[in-house]
């Protein structure tokens, strides 16, 4: 076998990296970065109604969406009522969903990581939720509590709970429990999947150690399961919270933010002030607020679990 | 964690005590497994057997009461009419376009710069990563505003003055922002699982680098490559929002802009819905029953590093 190589295949060789990497960079740059410094650059902008064309304005739009205006100018320090309302309906949305599919993710994530004849036939029936278009979930979430021909309502009239209709989705508190199912349905086999793959670092031998010694179930579980799980429920939380608060697929074709304005989250405020009701800069604004409070969830998580966000 | 062991566990141990007592407890425990997964899967899958039962209702039996639990008179007419009456055949093209082209960019790119990542100390390559990977914490719906603003008016490149709102290739380039990320960080954990001494022992036998990459490493990732396409194509295939905002015609809806569509105001054909919402979820069951070992491994190689 000849070592030598042409001088061509030596330049290629050294050309590896940049040629790998170049191509992704550059494209990443692009879309990313790109947009990004648009979506800054546009939250200074205001939509002159009458011109149609786009203004400087500064911070107006940033005061608009978080102070409330008196007489014709934003107050600072009294907060806009609708960004208050807003702000607690997407919290309780992503509180709610992520602690329940958390929990119900842990306890089936406990359950499969059992030696159970089945088990793989089990993962898959768990897992396909997580994989259905959004869209297509939420439309059938929305059917399961239609009012009159709903599966949910059928259901608990046969089994004899319930005598009249409930009207789930016309409804402002029952609307934002049904999108909560929704939203738990969808995402808890993601966090079964996480927890799962963390479970399977747990060494076998500790649970033995920990049976023999007498351990109860519940010192078990936070005295060898939990240290070597936290890392992969801090994946799980934090994907999950990001997600919750910039989704509006669910949102948006199961309650388009109704009844009035109680389901309206962030995601399906920033969509209909840029899209329906045509502002960019509130839009943008809005969308830079969501930008730092993720990252400012992120941090925060990590600094909780007190590990760093990627093991680069 | 104390693994010491008490001497009256000792004793008990050597009496055989312990498995004596062990069995009926554990078969108890995995009883009560079995029947708490089992009430689970039911439950979970309730509601796709109500969209599909639905599916393959006429409109009347759908809008009568009582409802019904199984279809009193089945029927596939749902299904044509879809194809017929409404450019389906179109929504799943387009469907099959942007997530098909999107998987191949991502994979392409991402096994090239993962493995680049992998093995390669370059200059900020930590840093790079990290930007990369952080990239995916970008709110997608951030960004709504700009990629709606660029698509309509894109900045002028090579003399390209068009517009790309409502075209498959706005699509393909705005999933791949969605994708591409979580590609290099998958491929790079991937890579960083084959010893690196393959690649030495390739170069040691002749082969340039590319040629060690294309001839040995690649081959031993393909398990890696599939979890990423898997993955790819799914996030694409599914995606709503920015087909939504970017897309308005048959020309470049994909299938859940199409589904979408059957809720008008306040009348929703939620018999055609459910056809239509069937067909739009069937990649995602037949990939969850028959490839869910890439899926699980994709995301938490992208998720968790081992």
């Amino acid at each position: 076998m000849s070592i030598e190589k042409s001088p061509l295949r030596r330049k290629l060789d050294k050309l590896f990296v940049p040629l790998t990497v170049g191509p992704t960079l550059l494209w990443i740059a692009a879309i990313i970065v790109y947009p990004t410094a648009k979506l800054l650059f546009s939250s200074f902008q205001f939509r002159n109604p009458v011109t149609n064309e786009m203004e400087f304005v500064g911070l107006r739009n940033f005061r608009r969406l978080i102070f409330a205006r008196e007489g014709g100018q934003a107050a600072l320090g009294v907060f806009n009522p609708s960004f208050v309302s807003i702000t607690t309906n997407t919290a309780i949305y992503v509180g709610f969903s992520v602690s329940i599919s958390f929990l119900l993710g842990l306890g089936i994530a406990l359950l499969l990581d059992k030696d159970l004849k089945g088990r793989g036939w089990f993962r898959t029936a768990v897992i396909v939720p997580w994989i259905l278009p959004y869209v297509m979930s939420g439309l059938m979430w929305r059917w399961m509590f239609q009012s009159d021909f709903g599966a949910i309502n059928g259901a608990l009239q046969r089994l004899g709970i319930i005598s009249g209709n409930i009207p789930f989705l016309s409804d402002g508190a029952l609307a934002m429990v049904a999108l909560i199912i929704a939203d738990v349905w969808v995402f808890t086999p993601f966090i079964i999947i996480i927890l799962l793959a963390g479970l399977q670092n747990v060494p076998e031998q500790l649970y033995d150690a920990a049976e023999v010694d007498g351990a109860s179930r519940w010192s078990r579980f936070w005295n060898v399961t939990y240290p070597f799980l936290k890392p992969s429920i801090l994946v799980a939380l934090t994907i999950r919270i990001i997600f919750d608060i910039r989704a509006l697929d669910l949102v948006w074709v199961m309650t388009q933010g109704g009844p009035g304005k109680s389901t309206e989250v962030w995601a399906s405020w920033l969509y209909r002030t840029a899209q329906v009701f045509n502002e960019p800069g509130s839009g943008a604004a809005l969308g830079v607020v969501l930008l730092a409070v993720t990252f400012a969830i992120v941090a925060s998580l990590y600094k909780i679990f007190g590990e760093s966000p990627y093991q680069a | 964690m104390s693994t010491k062991k008490s001497p009256l566990n000792r004793l008990r141990r050597s009496l055989g005590l312990e498995t004596q007592n062990e069995w009926p407890s554990v078969a108890r425990e995995r009883l009560l497994a079995y029947g708490l997964l089992a009430v689970y899967v039911l439950v979970i899958w309730f509601p796709i057997y109500y969209i599909f039962i639905t599916s393959l209702k006429p409109s009347s039996e759908v809008l009568s009461l009582p409802i019904t639990f199984l279809p009193q008179d089945p029927t596939a007419q749902n299904y044509v009419d879809i194809f017929t009456n409404r450019p389906f055949d179109n929504y799943t093209i387009n469907s099959m376009i942007v997530a098909t082209t999107t998987t191949l960019i991502c994979i392409t790119l991402g096994t090239v710069t993962g493995y680049s990542f992998s093995r390669f100390d370059f200059m900020g390559n930590k840093s790079l990563l990290l930007s990369i990977v952080g990239a995916r914490m970008i709110p997608p719906i951030a960004l709504i505003v700009p990629f709606f603003q660029i698509m309509s008016n894109p900045p002028l490149v090579g003399g390209f003055t068009g517009s790309l709102y409502d075209t498959r290739l706005a699509l393909i380039l705005t999933y791949t922002f969605f994708n591409l990320p979580f590609a290099v960080w998958i491929m790079k954990n991937y890579f960083d699982g084959i010893p690196e001494s393959l690649d030495e022992q390739a170069r040691i036998d002749g082969c340039s680098r590319w040629e060690a990459f294309v001839k040995i490493i690649l081959p031993m990732a393909k398990p890696g490559i599939a979890a990423t396409a898997i993955l790819a194509f799914i996030f694409s295939w599914n995606e709503f929002v920015f087909a939504l905002v970017l897309t308005s015609s048959e020309q470049a809806q994909t299938l859940p802009i199409a589904v979408s569509l059957f809720v008008a105001d306040d009348f929703v054909d939620w018999a055609h819905l459910a056809a239509g919402g069937m067909i739009a979820a069937l990649p995602g069951i037949l990939f969850g029953l028959f490839f869910q070992q890439y899926i699980v491994s994709g995301l938490t190689q992208g998720a968790v590093k081992e």
